[in-house]
């Protein structure tokens, strides 16, 4: 406080005594070094009343009063007002109340006849500096709580307006996609049609083009019933329960036994465990990872395609493998984006959405998955399903 | 002879949508079928009102295909007065609609849908499925006998 100098300090001195009154009074005009205005009260009241006017920097505190007595004379005041510094000047020195008062808040205590002008003018502008530092770090400490305050407000405005957002999104994948479908059944059904009607008069070239449209529109057919899974996925809750992954596995295999034909794969399956998750979710991983690991090993004349776990005591990481065509480690980053493909579509088929909906349905199991390949020689998929609950050994179901 | 009487609605106002069903449901059966294009014009046919007046509840209707997005009156809202009338609840309305939002299946059942389908995008599977209804409906299944009008015979 630099203007110390020019603006007085205000003490108020609570005393009864009227002798201490005087005593008090002469030492702090003769040492005084700076302006000051002194106010008097002689009761408790009479304190109270002066403070609630306002204006007072310091209080010089009596503890024995005519309407107060002890501890609770200084509790009484500094209730009122917690930031005022409070010098207890009493006649008695008993160390139990002076360390009590202190440890509530007061600045000092002093003990009558051995007090000199001096001495209190050092405490008065001792307890006025301390209180002034905790009054500016209660302050900064407001404004921390404050700032905190208003960016976890702030956050929170954001994720909702984000979970908004992205509602929103969903609800307008899925109503494209779904009014998609209507004008797609057309196409498809009329050029089917049309074949049946005008199928043997046309040439070869129109039954071409006719074919051309019928692939065009099974192809769109598939990318929306995959972005309408995709988008629905995102509405789904995720309903956890202990699943033996094994069984997931051979189920995803069984139903995609079509897929393969009598093409030869070598299946190596390994010990699986027991792990809390979304059965229906995680079963449309295995069934997303294992049907690119046979798409992608076709030019294989033995494909071989391996299931496996590493890692123990509940962190384990699922392991897919396979000897196919791999792809370049540079666009790791496009695998599991939306419509993304790393293979021309006349070579795989495919809708780019497969690897999205895998990804999203591990994170929504607070997993992660990641990809190693190389090209031609094969690609790795490994994820994680979060750490909640899961167990380490296969356990029986 | 008498002209074939209506024994199937179709409520669809997607022409297109409405032609392939047609055509699914199979040749001999398309004298038999009366298209309406929104809600409404199925209620009035439905209840044998306004443009309909002429008709009559004994005409027996033994099946109604109706699409969920409708204009003027949804097809929900279609079902749900036609299953609340007790001169048309017997009457098999089937939901036949692109929609599989859960909500929709969820309240056609409750409204009281005779059975609830999703046009699939392949027109062969599409073919089929309608095909399989018409056959189901026309063919198998037993209609309600009509109560106001026993004794009513050629």
């Amino acid at each position: 406080m630099g203007s110390a100098g020019l603006v007085p300090i205000e003490i108020l001195l609570v005393e009864d005594n009227a002798g201490d009154v005087s005593l008090v009074q002469e030492m702090l005009f003769r040492t005084g070094a700076v302006p000051f205005s002194l106010a008097i009260a002689n009761t408790l009241a009479a304190a109270l009343g002066r403070l609630r006017a306002g204006g007072i920097d310091v209080l010089l505190l009596d503890l024995g009063l005519p309407d107060s007595s002890g501890v609770s004379t200084f509790t009484s005041v500094h209730a009122q007002i917690p930031t005022l510094p409070i010098i207890v000047l009493t006649g008695v020195c008993d160390p139990s109340i002076a360390l009590t008062v202190v440890q509530q808040g007061a600045q000092d205590f002093l003990v009558k006849g051995q007090v000199d002008g001096n001495l209190i003018w050092r405490t008065i502008r001792y307890a006025m500096e301390r209180q002034r530092g905790r009054r500016e770090l209660v302050l900064s400490e407001t404004r921390v709580r404050q700032l905190n305050e208003s960016l976890e407000r702030r956050v929170a405005d954001r994720t909702a307006a984000l979970a908004a957002a992205n509602r929103e999104l969903e609800t307008f994948t899925y109503s494209v996609s779904h009014d998609l479908r209507a004008p797609l059944r057309q196409i498809d059904g009329f050029s089917r049609i049309l074949v049946e009607h005008a199928g043997p008069a046309l040439d070869s070239k129109s039954q071409h083009y006719l074919r051309r449209i019928q692939e065009g529109t099974q192809h769109m057919g598939r990318l929306v019933d995959d972005l309408l899974n995709l988008a629905q996925l995102g509405r789904q809750d995720v309903h956890t329960r202990a699943t033996p992954l094994d069984t997931l596995v051979n189920d995803a295999v069984s139903e995609l036994r079509a897929d393969w034909g009598d093409r030869r794969i070598e299946w190596a399956i390994g010990a699986l465990p027991m792990v809390e998750c979304d059965p229906g979710l995680i079963k449309i991983v295995f069934t997303n990872l294992l049907s690119n690991a046979i798409k992608y090993t076709r030019p294989r004349e033995v494909a071989k395609i391996a299931v496996g776990c590493t890692g123990s005591n509940g962190r384990c990481t699922i392991v897919v493998r396979d000897n196919g065509v791999g792809f370049n480690m540079k666009y790791a980053d496009k695998l599991f984006g939306v419509f993304q493909r790393l293979h021309r579509a006349d070579q795989f088929e495919g809708s780019g959405v497969g690897l999205a909906t895998v990804q999203r349905i591990i994170h929504k199991h607070g997993g992660e998955i990641w990809a190693e390949a190389e090209p031609d020689h094969g690609a790795t998929f490994s994820f994680t399903l979060g750490h909640r609950g899961n167990h380490s050994a296969a356990e029986p179901a | 002879m008498r002209a074939p009487e209506v024994e199937v609605l179709l409520a669809d106002d997607n022409p297109a949508d409405a032609e392939l069903i047609m055509l699914s449901l199979g040749e001999d059966l398309v004298g038999r079928i009366h298209h309406v294009h929104d809600g409404e014009e199925a209620l009035d046919f439905l209840l044998c009102r306004a443009g309909y007046a002429q008709r009559t509840f004994e005409a027996p209707l033994r099946l109604i295909l109706l699409d969920i997005k409708l204009p003027k009156v949804s097809g929900l809202e279609v079902l749900e007065e036609v299953k609340r009338d007790p001169r048309t609840r017997a009457i098999p309305a089937v939901l036949l609609t692109s929609s599989r939002l859960e909500e929709d299946v969820v309240r056609g059942y409750q409204l009281g849908a005779n059975s609830y389908v999703q046009k699939p995008v392949q027109f062969e599977r599409f073919r089929q499925i309608v095909h399989q209804l018409g056959a189901y409906w026309l063919a198998v299944n037993e209609p309600a006998p009509s109560r106001g009008f026993s004794g009513e015979s050629q």
